[in-house]
């Protein structure tokens, strides 16, 4: 029996009309446009790209920058629908962002949790059951009717980690093995997502951390100008990866 | 167990207000934390959200009551004529500008999480709809100055709220998008909104208008709602059956017409970002 698959991308492509110069003012648009100096070519962020993330399994996403990684991860967490190409995700799916971007230095810890968690796809009746249990995790019992602007960043890291990572989701995504706050609360927050890939959730995480993807994946996908070159196992995709970047 | 199939076909327009009302939880949190970080922290709380559409309307009363000694031909009080449009162009570019701003800098959570960056635009008209609501509570007091009541039909103003709503909303999706991509546009919605709160008659009654200005202030929406407001709350300004027309007719436009291409545009932006 094959473990359950929690994504299926079958040739998933996304393309784009990007102007040859980036214009980023309404004005210089509207000189180009009048002076039909606006020249587009198609471009290519990710093309003809197939893969398979089964229930236990993390997948690495390796490449170099502007190779279409964020773009996958951005199509997984179907933020962005592919042009071409079919992608199914089962269940669940937290990504882990910058944390706290999601925060209101305004509000309270206590409000800042539900509202988090909210928007990471809970319900606030479930978040508010939460809070308690969040805030002891990340240390924070004693401040959590302060606002957050208030805190110190390893504070608001800790915060939005406890609360990112409250449930085992069906499907976590990674952009960059996270290494904030102090080294106790790194090693705490190691721990917890090593918890989280082995209790049942499929992983996508996207990295230049080669060391991470040799000990921590069980599959690799190099990718290069938004195509998949190489796939399987990590170690071998790693050495094709760098030694491509060496040459 | 959510599946999410990329394949699966999604109606534009109806897709989206689904999904608003499927994330109607977090819709009640992002209003919730609009009125909390506006009245809970601040000393004197709910009135602060006045204080400014109130000093706006005393500065504009002085300059045109005391220096310019404008009267409305009608006979109707000058105050809450001026105080009705105020808070009215008040309702509406909060509704713009909230909404705008809120997808714009969230584009950093909104590019990597699930969210349907609709839920952001339609709260923040929501929360100037509330912020409006609490502005006719002076409205009601300076009306009494003048001995009058709020008409016993004043329950159409809801209309005109569910109107701005619907409009601002549609509008502000739009205007996120111009925000995300180009760094002038700022400015240049500034220089609009000025010109357009000039093109309503706020501070000067229509009649004053010659021919071809009214044409084009007729054209207005906001022109529409104003009248109406002003019609069904104070009875300070006739409205005709035609206002109510352009009312419903541009707040159905700008949300469907801004659901639609926001739903073709936003993909491109996250793309790009």
């Amino acid at each position: 029996m094959t473990a359950e698959l929690i994504v299926e991308a079958t040739d998933v492509a996304l393309a784009y009309r990007r102007t040859r110069h980036r214009v980023s003012s309404l004005k210089q648009t509207a000189i180009d446009t009048i002076k039909r100096r606006m020249a587009y070519e198609q471009f290519y962020a990710l093309n003809g790209v197939s893969f398979d993330v089964a229930r236990g399994e993390t997948v690495s996403v390796i490449g170099r920058n502007g190779a279409g990684k964020s773009t996958l991860l951005k199509i997984v967490a179907r933020v962005l629908p592919p042009t071409s190409g079919r992608i199914i995700v089962r269940g669940h799916v937290a990504p882990m962002i910058e944390l706290g971007a999601g925060f209101n230095p305004e509000l309270t810890a206590a409000e800042n949790i539900v509202l988090y968690g909210t928007l990471l796809g809970r319900t606030p009746k479930e978040m508010r059951g939460r809070i308690e249990a969040i805030a002891d995790w990340s240390g924070l019992t004693e401040h959590l009717d302060i606002p957050i602007r208030a805190f110190s960043s390893g504070m608001t890291a800790r915060l939005a980690f406890a609360t990112a990572t409250d449930v085992t989701p069906d499907l976590l995504l990674i952009d960059e093995v996270l290494s904030v706050g102090d080294a106790d609360f790194r090693e705490k927050s190691a721990a917890r997502t090593v918890e989280m890939m082995n209790g049942g959730c499929a992983v996508v995480l996207v990295t230049h951390d080669m060391e991470a993807v040799k000990s921590m994946s069980t599959r690799a996908i190099y990718l290069s100008n938004g195509a998949a070159k190489h796939s399987g196992n990590p170690a071998e995709v790693v050495e094709a990866y760098l030694s491509d970047v060496h040459h | 167990m959510q599946v999410y199939d990329s394949s699966a076909r999604q109606i534009p327009v109806i897709s989206q207000v689904k999904s608003i009302y499927d994330n109607r939880g977090l819709l009640r949190l992002l209003v919730v934390r609009d009125l909390t970080v506006r009245y809970k922290r601040s000393v004197i709380g709910v009135w602060w959200s006045l204080l400014n559409p109130l000093f706006t309307t005393a500065v504009m009363f002085y300059v045109f009551n005391t220096v310019f000694k404008s009267r409305l031909p009608d006979g109707a009080p000058f105050l809450p004529y001026l105080l009705s449009g105020v808070l009215l162009i008040t309702l509406f570019n909060q509704g713009l500008t909230m909404g705008a701003d809120a997808i714009a800098t969230g584009a950093g959570v909104l590019t990597k999480v699930y969210v349907r960056p609709e839920i952001f635009a339609a709260s923040a008209s929501i929360s100037s709809a509330i912020n409006f609501l609490i502005g006719l509570v002076p409205l009601t007091v300076i009306l009494g100055i003048y001995k009058r009541t709020p008409t016993w039909h004043f329950p159409l103003v809801i209309a005109v709220i569910v109107c701005m709503t619907l409009f601002t909303t549609g509008l502000s999706l739009l205007l996120s998008i111009a925000y995300v991509y180009f760094d002038d546009s700022r400015s240049l919605i500034n220089i609009f909104l000025m010109a357009l709160q000039y093109m309503t008659p706020i501070f000067y009654p229509v009649s004053v208008l010659g021919p071809h200005t009214k044409d084009v202030v007729v054209l207005n929406p906001l022109f529409a709602y104003l009248q109406i407001f002003r019609r069904e709350f104070g009875n300070v300004s006739p409205s005709t059956f035609s206002n109510w027309e352009m009312m419903v007719a541009s707040s159905l436009v700008a949300f469907v017409g801004g659901f639609y291409i926001f739903s073709r545009q936003w993909p491109k932006v996250v793309a790009k970002l």
